[in-house]
């Protein structure tokens, strides 16, 4: 079957709740949305699984509130963000994902060492700026689609990916990077 | 920060912006965790029947007189209660029998605040 768009998929989920259709979706975006929980919870893979598939079932349940004026794929990171910072919120203390989080990495790929690297790095930011950083470094998205993704205002990503770089370009010059 | 830091920043995460993560039948479990249609549908009429009854039990109340014979109803519970309870004053203070006053403030507090709070919330009115 040929791929189809994703507004195309999604109008076949919301109309006839067409799972193959969403199970294309799930597969083109399951590897953004576990990177982004990846990272936000310092690697921890089981942790990051299950956020990943709550922000499905989510997707899935409200799939018909989605109006197209974003893309699809803005849509699910800003459902994702949503059920990241509930997670913290019923965990209370951020520092529960902060700090257990990295002694749990479960990176796939590759390149283990260079992973834990950029978890260890990311572990030196604030949960806001880890967000826009990884947003707009990671996944590529650009700082008009980062406010969308997390509801704060563009003036606000700016400045928390100013300091998160300057906190990053601190902790890597310290570590033997950028010689 | 100068433009030599923002390119190292830039490197640093070139390599995290290339991973791809592999299903390893993550779609799979997702899939099959959906709630389905159908108990969606049967939940949705189900609250609606609900709402429907409440609505209709509501208007027959008013519209045959329920009000005066409510009011009767716990107006005789009222004081059948407070008779219990002078009875139970009366006669505690001159029998033996053994009346905790934690244990009546939990079976009040139970009766009262619990039991009405578990009927509800099984009704949907507190999510």
């Amino acid at each position: 079957m040929a791929e189809l768009s994703d507004i195309a998929l999604v109008t076949q989920v919301a109309v006839f709740r067409n799972k193959k259709a969403f199970d294309q979706l799930v597969r083109k975006y399951q590897s953004p949305v576990r990177r982004f929980f990846l990272n936000q919870t310092g690697g921890d893979g089981q942790l990051s699984d299950d956020l990943a598939q709550e922000t499905f079932i989510k997707a899935y349940t409200n799939i018909t509130k989605f109006r197209g004026v974003a893309s699809f794929s803005t849509w699910l990171m800003r459902i994702a963000y949503n059920v990241f910072y509930d997670e913290i919120r019923s965990r209370k203390q951020t520092e529960d994902i902060d700090t257990t989080a990295i002694k749990n990495t479960k990176m796939s790929g590759s390149d283990t060492g260079m992973n834990m690297d950029i978890q260890t790095a990311l572990a030196q930011l604030k949960p806001d700026e880890r967000t826009c950083i990884t947003l707009q470094l990671i996944d590529g998205y650009p700082i008009d689609q980062i406010s969308k993704i997390t509801g704060m205002n563009e003036n606000t990503v700016k400045s928390h990916l100013k300091r998160g770089k300057d906190k990053l370009a601190i902790y890597l010059k310290e570590n033997g990077y950028g010689r | 920060m100068d433009d030599k830091d923002k390119i190292m920043i830039e490197e640093f995460f070139k390599q995290a912006a290339k991973q791809q993560i592999e299903d390893n039948g993550f779609t799979e479990r997702v899939l099959m965790n959906l709630p389905d249609r159908e108990v969606e549908e049967a939940r949705r009429l189900s609250r609606l029947w609900t709402l429907f009854c409440l609505a209709v039990g509501s208007m027959l109340f008013f519209l045959l007189g329920g009000w005066p014979v409510l009011k009767d109803l716990l107006q005789g519970g009222f004081h059948m209660l407070v008779s219990a309870f002078e009875v139970l004053l009366v006669t505690a203070t001159t029998t033996e029998i053994p009346v905790n006053p934690w244990a009546l403030l939990l079976t009040l507090g139970f009766v009262i605040v619990f039991l009405p709070y578990q009927i509800a919330r099984k009704l949907y009115v507190i999510q």
